[in-house]
């Protein structure tokens, strides 16, 4: 009996694997627009309202797990914010109806076949359909994310004890964000040639202070081939010279960090290293919100054109003082291939229009909560006035708390969606030797 | 001016440390009371006929109060009872050299003269080593620009006083023999950034970025047109001699100087040091090919034979195998060298393997007849690291496993030649992070089969916050038991008996010599 319940199992992987469900346009205008016909609704809970100890039962139901004991605990207030309308790039939605039908699963996880731009799996996710977790990894891996290229410009790391506050370190970093393929909108698309390694991504990474620190470099290439483990290299400014990183450690602590290499961004691993599950689709508060209108901080960083980064306040400084918003989510969860990992699973709650993951639950081997991923996402069009019209989802904020550990790392970024910043020249091996002199 | 390029400045970035280095040695009490402040500073510069230019300096200056406090042991009154007291006992060869007289130029005018400007430092010199003729104390000082090609790629030059590093490999210089070495600051154990001694050269780079074939593409020409620098050895007297060479420098036996002179190059366009680099990345593999002519940076000895020397006459300073004003003449020859590195990430192994190699004409090794011989050399490192993380060990952030195995192959080998034909070191390289990286302990151990002489230096490092590090480490060391027959012994009618001068300091290699340096070592630094 077993052994026919696998072979169904088998034979409508197969099925499914196909693209039995051919997405079609209007399911592009559900995916891309969900809140053309208004934004949703959940009795008790409404823009201006704050939620903290005092009537956090009464709106458990659109909080995930780790805020609500949060919230509960005293640990932070969530101010409710309009919910607004994060339109992506209109190239990137083109490339998404171009690519209609075209895009199937492979035979096992991390094999994907035709799908060279745009939203691989616009349509709903069904939990009748055993990959439907799959699809929705993918729609992030291939997600408008930065867009075509993007630097964060600085980016402020604090090390932060949560029980005192102190804050043990600052890093501050430049990031700059490249894609290769499934480019959309800046030229050239939909792919930077020469590429003779088929990269997908590049990610470089320039420490800037403090001293003991300055001038470390990293690079990621990431392959078109999920398969494959990125090439990474280093540039130690003491060595003055550049190593070659076995990458395979993904979940070693970024420069000691609370982040795990595998947390950037809600999940910064190979598809095939997980297995995912669709756990169903509601409308909960994530932190979307507009940056202008935020308390800033003017301490941590005001440059000459008046930017100044959003502010951190809560329980030891680790939540961002911003707004929250109702979205329609998808709820999927990631438990690891590797039985040695050191989690059990992540909980993502992804964002079902921009397709970023702005909450993540982190389980020990042990299934308890551990840490708790907030990744605030600003409109494009409240930002930097560079950054109006680009259609990005703006990373704004980041917060990692280690709820057992009660430690925390804090991000405060400057992001900047322009191309200039992110020439490919910056993402060669070259380029470290030549920036670390 | 109209049609001039514009040029504007940027503001000037600063940043540098303020460090206090205090080691006890075993048994002799201060070896360093080193204290360093550096700046670095750099400075954009807009044009709009070049991109990316930057002025980048580095400023240094170090006095080390091991001289002031502890001068029994270190400086120009510390005398030795016989030469190579500090790493061996006394045998027939210390009776027929005298002890190396500490800072010879304010000991022995004689000694100084016959160095001739190489190493022969003043105690003052020891204490402030950056305030010399060469005006170290400019550590760098380079102007960087890079113009954009019509085909895309970039072209760069780069001018000034800095250091171009080539190569993969830790602790050892394989390919990073461009800059030579002051090792009088800290032996072979501080890091390189640190001790290669800068020098004026211009670079220049092309790079083509990716092609159809390779993921990135460049391709570099190095020019050292400063005047000839030999590496630094440390001069007797000061704290950190490899080798011991600086007391063998200044050494003499039947009252002749071990040293006649000292022929370091003159400035002349053809002795200046030139090199290209080719370098890439294809697939997993990166990899570098890397040609350099240039001068040995370690001293070769060449005897200064006697032809009417009577060994049938009694030994007198004027007859005696060699002549009367000096035993030997110091010389740096001139070198090609080809050689290439590799690295390779294995995705099976998760593991980065590294191999580095170059084959070298012109070097001139020591032997016993004549001081030297020239030999071509090929050296070589293979290299593999690993990071690894380990839950049982306590800590999230992964640990770096990093081994190399450094070999050495003399292509004309001869039986008097104290190095061995075939010689290895081994390293180890195990550190950890703990408390969000800012507790770090690891543990380095290099072992030389040759010498059978081996270093473990384990150390913690504790970054309390963004500007202060502490550093507590041990650096112990055992061997220095080889000896070598020295021809000299037949003089005194034993030939060919094993003692430890002058050439087993070869055969000891720079951790066996050091084998009484037994140390505990805290650094503290503030950074701003």
């Amino acid at each position: 009996m077993m052994f026919k319940k696998s072979l169904f199992s088998v034979a409508m992987t197969g099925v499914l694997a196909a693209p039995a469900f051919a997405a079609t346009l209007q399911d592009v205008e559900n995916s891309f627009y969900p809140y053309k016909n208004g934004t949703p609704k959940v009795e008790g809970v409404s823009a201006g309202m704050v939620i903290n100890q005092s009537n956090v039962e009464t709106v458990k139901d659109v909080l995930d797990p780790a805020m609500y004991q949060f919230v509960k605990n005293g640990d932070y207030e969530i101010k409710v914010g309009e919910t607004t309308s994060f339109d992506l790039h209109s190239s990137y939605v083109e490339a998404t109806k171009a690519g209609l039908g075209k895009v199937k699963l492979g035979d096992k996880p991390g094999i994907i076949e035709g799908a060279h731009a745009g939203r691989p799996f616009p349509e709903e996710p069904s939990q009748d359909d055993p990959r439907a977790g799959e699809k929705l990894a993918w729609n992030y891996k291939y997600g408008y994310n930065w867009g075509d290229s993007a630097a964060i410009s600085p980016f402020y790391w604090k090390y932060r004890n949560m029980k005192s506050g102190k804050v043990e370190r600052t890093v501050k970093f430049n990031f700059h964000f490249l894609n290769y393929t499934h480019r959309t909108q800046q030229e050239p698309y939909p792919a930077l040639t020469p590429n003779p390694s088929s990269l997908f991504r590049g990610i470089y990474v320039q420490v800037l202070e403090p001293f003991d620190v300055k001038n470390t470099q990293l690079l990621i290439h990431r392959f078109e081939d999920d398969l494959k483990r990125d090439n990474a290299y280093l540039y130690l400014g003491f060595q003055r010279r550049v190593r070659r990183l076995s990458t395979g450690q993904v979940t070693d602590a970024f420069l000691g960090s609370d982040i795990m290499i595998e947390d950037f961004e809600g999940y910064n691993g190979r598809i095939s290293d997980m297995n995912w599950t669709y756990k169903g689709t509601k409308h909960m508060l994530l932190p979307m919100y507009n940056h202008n209108e935020m308390e800033l901080d003017a301490d941590t960083h005001k440059d000459d054109e008046g930017y100044q980064v959003v502010a951190f306040g809560g329980k030891g400084g680790c939540f961002p003082n911003i707004t929250w918003q109702l979205r329609k989510v998808y709820v999927v969860e990631s438990d690891p291939v590797d039985p040695n990992h050191p989690i059990s699973k992540r909980q993502h709650f992804i964002d079902a229009q921009t397709f970023t993951i702005p909450r993540n639950i982190t389980y020990d081997r042990k299934g308890d909560m551990w840490k708790s991923w907030l990744i605030g996402q600003a409109h494009p069009d409240h930002h930097l006035p560079r950054n109006k019209g680009t259609g990005v989802a703006v990373d704004d904020a980041f917060s990692m708390v280690d709820m057992q550990a009660n430690h925390c790392t804090t991000g405060q970024f400057k992001g900047q969606v322009d191309p200039k910043l992110s020439p490919a020249s910056k993402f060669t091996v070259q380029n470290l030797r030549a920036s670390g002199r | 001016m109209a049609g001039s390029p514009t040029t504007y400045a940027a503001d000037t970035e600063w940043a540098g440390f303020v460090e206090n280095a205090t080691y006890v040695r075993d048994g002799v009490g201060l070896s360093k009371f080193r204290n360093t402040g550096q700046a670095e500073f750099s400075k954009s510069i807009e044009s709009e006929s070049w991109d990316n230019i930057v002025v980048n300096g580095t400023l240094r200056a170090t006095y080390d109060g091991v001289y002031d406090l502890n001068d029994d042991e270190f400086g120009k009154d510390a005398t030795q009872p016989y030469l190579g007291s500090n790493w061996h006992g006394q045998d027939l060869s210390t009776a027929l050299l005298t002890a190396g007289t500490p800072f010879p130029c304010e000991n022995n005018p004689t000694l100084c003269n016959n160095l001739d400007g190489y190493m022969d430092q003043d105690e003052d010199e020891a204490k402030f080593p950056e305030f010399n003729d060469e005006l170290d104390f400019i550590r760098e000082l380079y102007i960087s620009a890079d113009r954009q090609l019509d085909s895309g790629t970039i072209f760069n030059v780069t001018l000034g006083k800095q250091q171009v590093v080539w190569g993969k490999t830790d602790l050892f210089r394989v390919l990073d023999v461009i800059n030579p070495v002051d090792y009088s600051r800290h032996n072979i154990y501080d890091e390189l950034e640190d001790i290669r001694i800068p020098q004026w050269m211009v670079t220049a780079e092309w790079r083509m970025g990716p092609t159809k074939v390779f993921d990135d593409s460049n391709f570099s020409l190095v020019w050292n047109f400063d005047k000839f620098r030999p590496s630094n050895l440390g001069t007797c007297g000061q704290s950190y001699r490899i080798l011991d060479a600086g007391c063998f420098f200044t050494s003499s036996t039947l009252g002749v100087p071990i040293i006649h002179d000292v022929e370091e190059p003159d400035w002349d366009l053809g002795n200046t040091q030139f090199g290209a680099k080719w370098e890439g990345v294809y697939g997993d593999v990166t990899f570098s090919l890397n040609a350099l002519h240039y001068r040995q940076q370690l001293p070769s000895l060449h005897f200064r034979a006697n032809t009417a020397f009577d060994p049938t006459a009694p030994l007198s300073p004027t007859n005696a195998p060699f002549l009367s004003d000096g035993v030997f003449d110091i010389k740096f020859p001139k070198i090609n060298l080809v050689g290439g590195a590799i690295d390779y990430y294995s995705m099976d192994m998760d593991a980065v393997w590294r191999l580095e190699t170059v084959y070298t004409q012109g070097e001139e090794l020591p032997r016993d007849t004549n001081g030297h011989k020239e030999t071509d050399m090929l050296r070589y490192v293979v290299g593999f690291d690993k990071n690894m993380v380990i839950p049982s060990l306590g800590t999230g952030s992964a640990f770096l496993l990093s081994t190399q195995l450094f070999g050495e192959h003399i292509l004309d080998h001869e039986a008097d030649m104290p190095n061995e034909e075939d010689n290895w070191i081994g390293t180890l390289l195990f550190k950890g992070w703990y408390m969000n990286n800012r507790l770090s302990p690891q543990i380095i151990i290099a072992h030389d089969v040759a010498a059978e002489a081996t270093v473990v230096a384990p150390s913690i490092s504790w970054t309390p916050d963004n500007h202060w590090m502490i550093n507590l480490g041990l650096n112990v060391k055992t061997g220095g038991d080889q000896e070598f027959p020295w021809s000299a012994t037949a003089l005194a009618g034993q030939p060919g008996i094993n003692v430890t001068e002058p050439l087993s300091r070869f055969t000891n290699g720079p951790i066996g010599v050091a084998n009484q340096e037994d140390e505990i070592q805290l650094t503290v630094r503030y950074s701003f």
